[in-house]
């Protein structure tokens, strides 16, 4: 063995990582309070105040939130590589921080002015200072493997999705676009959907996953095809709305969508049939069941497409939205932020005070029962929910809707506790007391 | 794997105190977790090399894992410098995982 000697690599500040996430607490709170309070917008057209306001409290106060935080984190990992600069992630948080808000608020109220107006610029500096850190830090870095690749272009869609949502709120006000804003709905959306959230799941998922797992498996040449079958969904979507093509043409995206998802979804499953690690724990069991959990926005979309009347359809596309963003992406959130953050404060708690007393591990840095819990009441609230859009039933919706909140109090206390934790040592024991015990 | 070293006695010694030394993620020690390479010892000037990986390069916990190992070397040989070398070639392995590590993680 030849001992080229190498530094250690530094990783990012958890300074610079903790307020994403309880930010990100914080908006998911906020998401199933509007939610509970809205549950009389089922049944309606998706384009109303509260959908708008819940629509987007879910995807930048949670699930994006959340993802900038993380990845922060991760990036260095994910490319082998330092992140580019402190500053940007601060000045990301800045304004995503004050901005979301501001627009969250103007959908409520409906205010298609100054509000939203300055809301929307604000996200889209912060998304240009997240893009900025995201190519900084990959292009400096010589090795860019396939999940950098999956994070890069997940970014750039990110930005395509942020600069359009901005021309919609303008085109409200002064007529920029060739038709009304709520026609480009969808398009925004699934710019959204598919190119910043199913990107960039799958690109730091198919990299954390087998690596929580221990697993031996690897398959570049898979994860290669479900990167292209994802972008080709996406543009050819892009393409058949923009040309004005049948509907009938759109199962060539969702086809391409669902062969990419089954194959991750295949991709998972193998890494956890040959994972070297045989006790799965919580937080990567919901992580994995949210994999499944993809499947059913495409169970949706092809029951409204196929066999439904098109009065069903403003229901269908709220089942649609429902499941991706408090089902798919809140449940992989739920499950990684309790993979992710207990190791950012053990490191800042910890790292200089190693060996010189016993120190909690850090799954011990939440309360374990409070996670089961939130986990408990977050699949019946989902369900209920879900059952509630298909019943109509006001009652159910409002069951469901107070078993996610109640899911989403857990959530954050378990944040809260976990970010302020404290050092906690005691005597260690004599090094000769213990030698190979820990291996029976 | 085995830890090569010039000294089997101290090395023993050495690899003792790494036993206590986890993962913080996995909560295996690593020792069997194979991360320590080499352990040299220079009974003159008294100073230990310790030749050591990470699971990967950009690992998040690698502050802490190295602090730690430095930390349990010095209170094993108090008046010896120590000196913690990172390496990357080889990377880590899977098979660098000992049979007890397997064991551990619920393997056989």
């Amino acid at each position: 063995m030849s001992p080229m000697i190498s530094g250690l690599q530094k990783t990012t500040d958890y300074r610079v990582v903790l307020p994403f996430y309880v930010y990100a607490a914080l908006g998911f709170l906020a998401g199933t309070i509007l939610l509970l309070y809205s549950t009389d917008m089922v049944g309606a057209h998706y384009f109303n105040p509260q959908a708008l306001a819940i629509t987007h409290t879910m995807a930048l106060a949670w699930g994006t939130m959340i993802i900038f935080g993380a990845s922060h984190q991760l990036l260095p990992v994910l490319i082998e590589g330092k992140l580019d600069s402190d500053l940007m992630a601060y000045l990301t948080f800045g304004f995503a921080a004050v901005g979301i808000p501001l627009l969250v608020y103007a959908f409520f109220v409906f205010d298609m002015g100054w509000t939203m107006q300055v809301g929307g610029a604000m996200i889209n500096i912060a998304v240009i200072c997240y893009l900025a850190n995201v190519l900084g830090s990959s292009f400096k870095s010589n090795r860019r493997n396939i999940h950098a690749w999956f994070v890069i272009t997940s970014t750039l869609w990110l930005f395509a999705t942020t600069f359009f949502g901005f021309l919609l709120v303008l085109n409200f006000r002064t007529p920029i676009l060739p038709s009304n804003s709520v026609d480009y709905l969808s398009i925004h959306a699934h710019l959204g959907i598919v190119g910043w959230f199913l990107l960039m799941v799958i690109g730091v998922g198919s990299r954390l996953i087998p690596m929580f797992l221990i697993s031996k498996y690897s398959n570049n040449r898979m994860l290669w095809w479900i990167f292209i079958l994802i972008n080709t969904s996406l543009i050819s979507f892009s393409l058949l709305f923009l040309c004005d093509l049948p509907d009938t043409l759109l199962y060539i995206p969702i086809t391409l969508g669902l062969i990419a998802i089954s194959l991750f979804g295949r991709y998972c499953y193998k890494a956890y049939r040959i994972r070297i690690r045989k006790s799965v724990d919580e937080q990567v069991r919901t992580s994995l069941i949210s994999v499944g959990q993809m499947l059913l926005p495409f169970i949706a979309l092809i029951t409204a497409l196929a066999f439904l009347p098109q009065s069903h359809f403003p229901r269908m596309a709220l089942l649609y939205g429902f499941c991706i963003f408090f089902g798919w992406i809140t449940a992989i959130i739920l499950g990684m932020t309790f993979k992710t953050m207990p190791f950012i404060i053990w490191n800042k708690v910890y790292h200089n005070k190693a060996h010189q007393g016993k120190t909690p591990a850090p799954k011990e840095l939440f309360n374990n029962l409070a996670y089961k819990f939130m986990l408990y009441l977050y699949l019946t609230g989902f369900v209920l929910f879900v059952l509630g859009i298909i019943l109509l039933h006001q009652l159910i919706l409002k069951a469901g809707a107070i078993a996610l909140l109640l899911a989403a109090i857990l959530y954050v206390y378990n944040v809260l506790i976990t970010a302020g934790h404290r050092p906690k040592t005691s005597q260690i024991t004599s090094i000769g007391d213990k030698t190979k015990s820990n291996n029976t | 794997m085995n830890t090569k070293s010039n000294n089997i006695e101290k090395c023993d010694q050495a690899l003792q105190a790494l036993y206590e030394v986890d993962d913080p993620e996995i909560g295996l020690n690593i020792v069997d977790l194979g991360l320590v390479y080499e352990i040299y010892f220079d009974e003159v000037d008294k100073k230990v090399v310790c030749i050591m990986t990470l699971t990967t390069q950009f690992c998040p916990m690698g502050d802490a894992i190295t602090t730690d190992t430095r930390n349990a070397l010095s209170k094993t040989f108090p008046d010896w410098e120590i000196t913690l070398n990172l390496t990357f070639e080889p990377a880590w392995n899977f098979s660098m995982i000992s049979p007890e590590g397997l064991v551990f993680l619920g393997q056989g």
